[in-house]
Parts: C-alpha cells; structure tokens; sequence
C-alpha cells in the first residue's frame, strides 16, 4: 500500500470514526429529554407496567452503545486489515 | 419518614455536587442528606475478608516485583497484558467505591435521576473505541502526553499538559483519600488517620515494587469482586421480589416517600442545562482522564488496546445496570425497615450507605462483610492507578522528555520513578489528613472538569485536526484550565458552600458545558491566526502523524522517505 492508499483508507476510517462517535453523541445527549417537555412522554409507564419509558431509554442506550462497538469492531475485521 | 421527605429535598443541593464526581469522596466526605455520617461497630467478617484480599494483593506484588526492572516494567507492565486482562484492569481502575455506593444512594434518594451519573460514566468507553484506543496507542509510549507532543514544540506542549495531568491526578487523589478515611471509618470503624495511612501504605508497596504490572492485576482482582458482589445483591434483590422487575419497581415505589415519581427525570435535577453539563463533564473528562488512558499502553498493540476499550465496555455496561436493581431494590428493602434507619429517620451511617445497608437486608453480615471489604479494595485499586499515573508525568514526561530530551539514564530514570511514586504516596496522606475536615466537594468536582476542558481538547485536536499548532493548543488549554477553575470557584460549591455567599455567581457544579467550547475555541482561533515557523512545522508534522496513528511505524517510515523508526514510538517519526 502506497502513502496515497494510506491517506485515502485513513480518511474512510477517519469519517467512519466520525459517524460513529456523532452517532453516539446524538444518542446520548438525547437523555436530556426526560428533563424537557418534549420527553414527557418518556415518563409514562409502559403496557401496564411501572417501568417507564424514561426507564428502558437507560437500558436502550446501554445495550445500542455495546451494539455500535460490536459493528465498528466487525468493520475493521471486515475490512480484512489485520488488524482486527 | 416525613423527615427523610423534607432532607431529601433540602439536601440534594449538597449531594449532588459531591456526587457527581464519581469519587468515593463524594459520598463521605460530607454529611447524607439522610443522616449524619456516624462511624459503624468493628466488623470482623469485613476485616478478615480485607485482610484476605491485602494477603492476595501482595503476593501479586511480590510476584510482579520480580519482573519489573525497567521503566518500561514500571509505566507499562511492559506492554504484555491482553486485551480482556486490560479490560478487566480499566474497569477495575474506573468503577470507585462512588459509582456502587454513590450511585446506588442517589437511586435510594431520588431514583431515575441517580442513572444520569451511570450513562455518563459509561458512554466514554464508546468514543473511546471510535475515537482514541487506536490513535492513542499507536503514537504514544507511557502517557498519552507523550501523543499531544508528537507533533507540537515538545517542551512548551508537555510542559502544559503535565500541568493538566497532575492537577487531575492531585485532586482526585485528595479526593479519593478523604473518601477512603471516611469510608473505611464508616465500614471497618477504623480511626481516619489509620485509614489512610494503610490506603497509602498499601498502594506504595504495590507501585514501588510492583509498578504497572501489580496495579493492573490489583484491578483484575478488585473488578472480579466488585462484579461479583453486585451480581449477588442484584441476584438476592431479585429473589426477594419474585424475580419480576415490575413487581420490583411496584413494592419500591410504594415504600418511597415519593412514590411513582421515582421512576421519572426530575426528582435531583429540574434542569436541562445542569444535566446537560454534567453529561459533558462526565464524557469529556472520563475521555482526558490520565491515569485511564495510560492503560491503553499496557497491550502489546493496538487491536489489543481496541479490545481492551471494548471489554471495559462490556464490564461496565453490565455493572450499571445491575445497579438499576440494586438502587430500587435498596428503596424496596430499606424503606419503612427502622433496623437501617436513626431515631431522627435519617440512613444509618448516612445515604451513602445504601448499597452496605442492601448487602445486609438481603445477605446478612457475611455479604455485608465482603460488600465493605470490596469497597475497600476499590480504592486501593483507583489510588494505585492515579500513582503510577502521577509518577509517569513527573519521572517520564518532566524528566525523561523534557530535562533528557528523551534521552535519560535508564536506571535514573527508573530510580527517580519510585522515588516520585513514594512522594506522592506521602503527599496523598498529609493532604488526606489535612483535607479531612473540609468541605471538598469541589476537589471532587475539579478533576472531570480539568480533564475535559485541558486534557481530552488536547488529544482530540493534536490527533483529528491538522491545523493546531503549539501556540493554539497552549493557549486553548490554559483558557480551559483557568476557566474550569475560575467557574468552579464562582459556583455553587466553593460560593456557596466553602465561602459562605448567599447565591452562586456562576449556577453550575459543573461548567464543562462552557469550559470545553471555550478551550475547543481558544486552540483553533489561536492557530488559524498563528503565522510563526513553528506554527507551519506544526502542522507540516500532522500527515507523518495521521499515518502513524492509523497504521504504526511502518506508516510513519514510509512517510519518512522509508528512513527506519527506531525505538519507541514517541521518539520516532517527527518531521
């Protein structure tokens, strides 16, 4: 691989790095939401349970987050770079 | 219970600021806002299991004495442990006795609003995957100083940012050292004094003999507990409500003064900004923490070092949930029992305590015993990586790179190290003591705040932003180091609490919401504007850099003309 190919696969990884991490980002800041009017209805309980919605966006978040890491990790083994 | 009703509302002012430095300090330091901190009977069950737990841990470091003879050995186990094994070891470094007993008291308090402080804590281990494990480890060799000053004037950069890391590393251990003395006079009825004198004691022998090598096994095994305890309370908390999580949220409501409102956003904050800005100060500054990044150099490369980001993640991950069950099941169990509660209805031994006073509803005193025992144990672990942290920014990053210019005696060096290590322990125990009365609710809060307007704008840009030249990220990370402390001291903590003023000039604990835009702004304006020789070689430096950060040496010796890089990393490839 050339310097040029380096540059162009670093850039692929850079913006790749980049969508995630927004992803991430966006998804998280949106926690806010249970202390704004427009996530009200997060607070309300779920299908006649007490579990709120506010609630399984914790759990969500988690979960996604673990999520997003297993599919950044599969780009790179998919990529074949051996690095992972 | 009205009395608990009428303290919770009045004293989540006082709580929350200490609580959300994630520092056991934060929730011992000063008074529960239900019930005062009061010093617990000798447990013997706790004591032996702790005793148990030094005898492993200094085997451990008899065993990893032996093998540290650099300080290489020293700052990085020697770059030999595996990415589960490290992953493991960050956990074990990040999860303090605050996130188990802090968070798991807020949710006792207040419920849902106490998860704010566990998403915070959790979500940097994705970025820190996406963003720095592989660049990070890739440019660095000890610190992650080493990687902001690949590229920049290497004494001006380092010498800022070794003054960022070891504010961080001072503070937090101040904080960690007056939690630890009130903890353990909480758990184990040992005089303060006592307390911290054995936490520091305990940490110099397992640094200054053991370095890296022994703090890393030191968090495997503390991780192992923790996990361990929380599984079982959580297992215990779920028998108990028939293993149904709705029938746990239904008997918790009903025993909390506040009834279903637990379950929603509200009850701690009542605004978005203030949650806002907690979230970035947990993010950001769990991203610039020193004594966590350092980890990333202990794997032998950098799939490994991405491994190690994502098993800490699965650890984590798995452990803040399992304190959703622990936090209501504490408001299910605790509540309406006298037997946890003083004659004027506030927790016994403070709100901070509630996760000890679970441990005990639902296991009795041997599980009480071990849950005191880990949380000892935790701190040992955060201390012993905060030392090593502080002594790589004095030993390697001040003398090795800027008094040597990278070229120290190997054994001075590693002599200097371990002297470094016990001053710091000695330090950690006179400003232990000496802190002990205060209200350091502040020295709590300051470290995430450092970290996230000095540290991690450092990183992020010297890594992602061609442009920043050593002027600019001077600059920038001197704007966010004095802004972090100027706001914290005209905030609520330091005006209010410490200086005694009415009303806060500056409304927010924490003001990273505002420190790290400015520190972000700082660095660009002054290295767009920056015309100087140094300024273009800056940035000239960022294409070898980019390259080595993504692919290692072999990147930067083709960047380099094919010129070989020898030795490590940091000292190879500068153009």
């Amino acid at each position: 691989m050339n310097d040029s190919d380096r540059l162009r696969a670093v850039r692929v990884r850079t913006r790749r790095r980049m969508v995630f991490s927004l992803l991430v980002l966006t998804l998280y800041f949106s926690f806010v939401l249970n202390w704004t009017e427009a996530g009200a209805f997060l607070a309300r309980p779920l299908g006649g349970t007490q579990v709120t919605g506010s609630l399984v966006m914790f759990v969500a978040l988690i979960l996604l987050f673990i999520g997003l890491e297993l599919i950044f990790l599969w780009f790179y083994r998919r990529e074949g770079s051996g690095d992972e | 219970m009205s009395s608990v009703h009428e303290l919770l509302r009045k004293g989540f002012a006082a709580l929350m600021p200490l609580s959300m430095a994630l520092s056991p300090v934060a929730f011992a330091a000063a008074p529960g806002p239900v019930g005062e901190v009061s010093q617990q009977a000798l447990n013997p069950v706790a004591i032996g299991m702790f005793l148990l737990f030094v005898l492993v841990t200094l085997l451990i470091t008899w065993w990893a004495a032996r093998r540290t003879r650099s300080s290489g050995d020293f700052y990085n186990a020697g770059g030999q442990i595996s990415g589960l094994q490290n992953g493991a070891a960050i956990a074990g470094d990040f999860m303090s006795a605050a996130s188990f007993l802090g968070i798991t008291g807020l949710i006792f308090l207040g419920g849902f609003d106490g998860l704010v402080l566990a998403l915070g804590a959790f979500s940097a281990w994705p970025l820190m995957l996406f963003l720095l494990a592989r660049r990070v480890r890739n440019l660095g060799r000890f610190t992650f100083i080493d990687v902001v000053s690949e590229r920049l004037e290497r004494t001006r950069i380092r010498l800022v940012a070794i003054s960022g890391t070891l504010t961080v590393v001072i503070l937090y251990l101040i904080a960690q050292m007056v939690g630890a003395g009130k903890l353990i006079q909480l758990l184990f009825g040992l005089p303060y004094e006592v307390a911290v004198i054995a936490v520091s004691a305990l940490v110099l022998a397992y640094v200054t003999f053991g370095g890296m090598l022994a703090t890393t096994w030191v968090q495997i095994v503390k991780a192992i507990l923790l996990l361990t305890g929380v599984t079982v309370c959580a297992v215990l908390v779920m028998y108990h409500a028939g293993f149904s999580f709705d029938t746990l949220l239904v008997e918790a409501t009903a025993a909390h003064p506040r009834g279903d409102a637990i379950l929603r956003a509200g009850q701690i904050f009542d605004d978005p900004v203030q949650v806002t800005t907690t979230l970035v100060a947990m993010l950001f500054g769990t991203l610039g923490l020193p004594h966590i990044l350092m980890r990333l150099y202990t794997v032998p490369d950098m799939v490994q070092a991405k491994r190690s980001a994502f098993y800490a993640s699965l650890f984590m991950g798995y452990f803040y949930l399992a304190l959703i069950v622990l936090g209501f099941g504490s408001v299910m169990l605790l509540y309406g029992n006298p037997e946890f509660f003083e004659p004027g209805g506030g927790l016994v031994g403070g709100g901070n305590m509630a996760s000890i006073h679970l441990a005990s509803a639902v296991g009795g005193d041997v599980l009480t015993g071990f849950m005191s025992a880990v949380t000892f144990a935790t701190i040992l672990a955060v201390v012993a990586g905060l030392t090593v942290s502080g002594a790589a920014a004095i030993s390697h990053d001040l003398y090795a790179e800027v008094m040597c210019k990278g070229q120290p005696d190997p054994a001075r060096e590693l002599f200097l190290t371990r002297v470094t290590t016990v001053t710091i322990g000695v330090i950690a125990v006179v400003l232990g003591i000496l802190f002990q009365d205060e209200n350091v609710a502040f020295i709590a809060t300051m470290p995430m705040v450092v970290a996230a307007s000095v540290n991690f704008p450092l990183l992020f840009l010297s890594l992602f932003w061609s442009g920043l030249t050593t002027r600019g990220a001077v600059i920038g990370a001197v704007l966010g180091l004095v802004s972090s402390v100027v706001l914290i001291v005209i905030g609520p903590q330091v005006w209010v609490s410490v200086l005694g003023f009415e009303a806060p000039l500056f409304p927010y604990d924490y003001p990273a919401l505002f420190t790290l835009p400015l520190a972000l702004a700082a660095c660009w304006l002054f290295s767009v504007t920056d015309r100087s020789t140094r300024g273009t070689k800056d940035r000239a430096n960022y294409h070898a850099l980019l390259l080595r950060s993504e692919f290692g040496d072999a990147a930067s010796s083709a960047a380099d003309g094919g010129e070989a890089v020898a030795g490590a990393p940091a000292a190879g490839g500068r153009v």
